[in-house]
């Protein structure tokens, strides 16, 4: 019985590819066995550009992630993302039949079903579709209609989608390593799970998880989704910038910005220097120190007020009592807090660990936070279905007992 | 030779519907059963039956020896030869009047043989002729294309003014699932509220109208097409909507080739309630489609009676022989099939028509019959025309291909590692791009 109720999230980053264990305990906690890490390649703007490589990275990190949880991997949930994930709020209306007033079950997948029918590229893919509200004969903020009396039921949902062949090729980088595929998760909605507990989804707070290619964001209110995104923009970005504005190569670029780098402006003194040692192929250079943070900030400012403008478009930010919080690998950059308060004019927080046990190293890196949010998703998903109904939770135990033993 | 000097100095025009052939027979039927007493409509056939059955009560039987009244069988050179034979006829159609319609459906015998012969005539008598025809659908043949495309030709030459309405364009105005009859029917209706609205412009007078030479410039120019779009609408709304429903005829493609014409005429009915901020919205709404260069002329006549819709009609000439055609044809899939398309005087000849066997010197060319050489009365409206040509927005295109490429070439020099992946364009800037490069380059 141990080892049956074993998640594990995957994310295969534009810097790292990343896999979570985790153990589901009595009461629903969970606990972190092991994680497994390994640099991506082949990945650019967190899509597979490679696939032969990328299969291997997730190899490498699954390979790690069996070792340190000491776990057999079988299935996993993984994280997807990228530019052409797009999201809306749709509104699903269905009317119940003369004869009868109770609404049940169907008549609430039906209003889902009604909810999609929207217009999306015919080459695009549902992701998600996040419940937000039900109202029943105009009546808001119904949280679950069924048994209630109405004739008209209403659900808004969040709806995220995203171009299914370029969806795929993450699953693919997974699937060629003969593992299965259990959720598929959009990646910010992942990370919000493992950076917010129930109290600041009621609040309301954005979540930022600015990765190496691209940043999610995601938005709750009220304890629901309002708004998703993705801005395919990240750390890569940086290093970019500072390579191009500083003239030096990429790679010392990454190490300067992770070293010495800080989003803050006006913080150095001025005439501050670094020096750049001379390596194979470098000759040194000494650059100031104030013009590297200036270019930092740049860009990270302007991925804030980006996220801000979308997100003033769906709710006020005055409106998030919980503010925001950061998370990715990004959100390790010095003082970026400080941006991200002055562009949000909200307290900004960094992601900590919610409700999850396990090695505090691990907890505390916002590297791991999508790999640990999925396994939160997927155990939330398993206990929904459990609650369905007995016989049908018996026999998903029994399915799923035999597809992990296998 | 009768001729009726012009009584300019009156200030109604007297206006004469001439429906010629079985098209026009139909049209003069519904004209004269719209209810219009003052409109004097003419029937005039090569079919005896036809004209039997006709409500109209002026009549004139074409050629009763040539045809015995069973029409011409869709040869021109029969309705040509009918004609001549009922020339004293035609003559005294003339008497009495300042202007004459002729309408029909261009490519049988009848309209084809006859009409430029009427027009001919009209032109002897000083009478002033507009010449209102359909050309046959693309699938009705070959044949019956190229003699609608001679007449066209000739009655271009004949005419002050020629309105052309290509049946394969009328057809838009039907559903693509409305039956054959329910076409023929829109088509029709469509050249008869062009008639209507023509007679109602030339007729209404009060407070502003539109004067025969205002009609002249903008409809003259010989074998263009026509542009014809009208709307009438009720209500709250009624001047938006009504310029809505003009300016969605498929004839004006949903106000798109109005760009192309060198003038327009756009004619305004309503209620005494019309209101002046009405009339300025209506033409803030068709200047936006008409190009810079060309004259828009705007007539607005008001009935007593306060429950009458408001009325949007545009009217105008797209002439692809000015220039018009390289830059439109690639639009519309209709189009090449309809192009048998009327020449224009100095390319008439080389064109190889079946109807030059048929018809020898006689049908389709009035000229020997007729020697003194027809006065172009459409040259005062030449060299309005040709400015137009010039003055078309040709160069716009020409800038924007050239300053696209240059940003092209900067982004990608400016994009270091991500030079060969997807863009990421967010807001109209492409964030692969340093922000600190984006910000200096908007500073100065």
């Amino acid at each position: 019985m141990a080892k049956q109720d074993i998640f594990v999230g995957v994310e295969v980053g534009t810097t790292k590819v990343c896999a979570a264990v985790g153990e589901s305990g009595r009461e629903g906690t969970l606990r972190i066995l092991g994680i497994g890490m390994a640099p991506s390649r082949g990945v650019r703007k967190g899509e597979i550009v490679d696939l032969a490589i990328a299969t291997e990275c997730v190899h490498d990190a699954l390979a790690e992630a069996e070792t340190n949880s000491d776990a057999e991997i079988v299935s996993v949930s993984v994280a997807v993302t990228g530019g052409h994930i797009r999201s809306f709020n749709s509104r699903g209306e269905i009317i119940i039949p003369e004869d009868r007033f109770e609404i049940d079950e169907e008549d609430v997948n039906e209003v889902a079903i009604k909810a999609r029918e929207v217009n999306i590229p015919s080459e695009n893919h549902f992701l998600h579709s996040i419940i937000q509200h039900y109202f029943v004969d105009g009546q808001a903020g119904v949280l679950n209609p069924v048994g209630l009396m109405g004739r008209k039921l209403e659900a808004d949902f969040h709806i995220v989608h995203g171009v299914k062949t370029r969806l795929q090729n993450t699953l693919r980088s997974i699937r060629e390593n003969g593992i299965e595929i259990e959720e598929v998760v959009v990646n910010s909605l992942a990370s919000a799970q493992a950076a917010l507990d129930q109290h600041q989804k009621d609040l309301g707070a954005v979540v930022i998880d600015i990765g190496g290619g691209v940043t999610d964001y995601i938005v709750y209110e009220g304890g629901v989704v309002r708004h998703s995104g993705v801005l395919a923009v990240g750390g890569d970005h940086i290093s970019n910038d500072i390579s191009m504005g500083l003239r030096i190569p990429l790679t010392r670029a990454e190490r300067l910005k992770c070293e010495e780098g800080s989003a803050k402006i006006g913080s150095a003194t001025p005439g501050a220097m670094i020096v750049l040692k001379n390596d194979a192929g470098f000759s040194g250079k000494e650059i100031e120190r104030e013009m590297l943070n200036t270019i930092i900030h740049a860009r990270v400012r302007e991925i804030f007020e980006l996220i801000r403008r979308q997100v003033e478009k769906e709710i006020s930010p005055h409106a998030l009592g919980a503010g925001v919080v950061l998370t990715g690998g990004c959100s390790l950059m010095r003082d970026i807090q400080e941006v991200a308060e002055s562009v949000f004019d909200l307290p900004v927080a960094l992601t900590r660990d919610a409700g999850v046990s396990g090695p505090k190293s691990v907890l505390n890196n916002p590297q791991y936070s999508t790999a640990i949010g999925l396994i939160k998703f997927a155990q939330a998903q398993r206990a929904e279905e459990e609650e369905a109904g007995l016989v049908g939770s018996v026999v998903e135990k029994i399915s799923g007992f035999f597809r992990r033993r296998n | 030779m009768i001729s009726y000097p012009r009584s300019s100095p009156s200030a109604t025009v007297r206006l004469r519907i001439l429906g010629i052939g079985n098209a026009g027979v139909h049209l003069a039927d519904r004209l004269a059963m719209s209810g219009d007493a003052g409109t004097d409509v003419v029937v005039m056939n090569t079919d005896a039956q036809s004209l039997t059955s006709s409500v109209v009560t002026q009549k004139l039987a074409l050629g009763p020896k040539v045809t015995r009244g069973l029409g011409a069988g869709g040869d021109p050179e029969i309705g040509y030869q009918a004609a001549q034979e009922s020339l004293g006829e035609i003559r005294d159609l003339m008497k009495d009047v300042d202007l004459i319609f002729l309408c029909g459906g261009l490519g049988g015998g009848t309209a084809s043989g006859v009409a430029p012969v009427v027009a001919e005539m009209a032109r002897e008598s000083g009478v002033m002729v507009f010449s209102l025809f359909t050309s046959p659908f693309s699938f009705e043949g070959r044949r019956r294309n190229a003699q609608a495309a001679e007449a066209l030709g000739a009655l271009g030459r004949q005419s002050d003014a020629v309105i052309h309405f290509e049946n394969d364009r009328m057809a838009e105005l039907a559903g693509p699932r409305s039956g054959i009859e329910e076409t023929f029917a829109a088509a029709d209706a469509t050249l008869l509220s062009c008639v209507a609205s023509l007679a109602g412009i030339l007729g209404g007078g009060a407070p502003l109208p539109v004067g025969l030479t205002d009609l002249l410039s903008a409809l003259g120019g010989g074998t263009s097409r026509a542009l014809f779009g009208q709307g009438t609408a009720t209500g709250d709304n009624r001047a938006h909507e009504a310029l809505e429903v003009a300016l969605k005829s498929p004839l004006l493609d949903r106000g798109r080739l109005l760009n192309e014409s060198h003038a327009v005429v756009v004619h305004l009915s309503g209620p005494p309630s019309f209101a002046f901020a009405e009339v300025a919205a209506i033409m803030r709404g068709v200047t936006k489609h008409v190009a810079d260069a060309a004259n828009v002329f705007l007539g607005v006549t008001t009935a007593s009676d306060p429950s009458t819709p408001v009325q949007v009609t545009i009217l105008g000439n797209y002439d692809r022989e000015a220039g018009g055609d390289p830059v439109a044809t690639p639009r519309r899939s209709t189009e090449p099939s309809t192009q048998i398309a009327p020449a224009s005087e100095p390319k008439r000849k080389p064109r190889p028509l079946p109807i030059e066997e048929t018809a020898p010197p006689s049908g389709e060319e009035p000229k020997p019959l007729f020697p003194e050489p027809s006065e172009p009365d459409n040259r005062p409206v030449a060299p309005v025309r040709s400015p137009s040509v010039d003055a078309k927005p040709r160069p716009r295109t020409k800038p924007a291909p050239k300053s696209k490429q240059e940003t092209l070439q900067f982004e990608s020099v400016a994009r270091g590692r991500f030079e060969k992946s997807e863009p990421t364009i967010v807001e109209g800037e492409d964030l692969d791009v340093p922000t600190f490069l984006r910000m200096r380059g908007n500073k100065p």
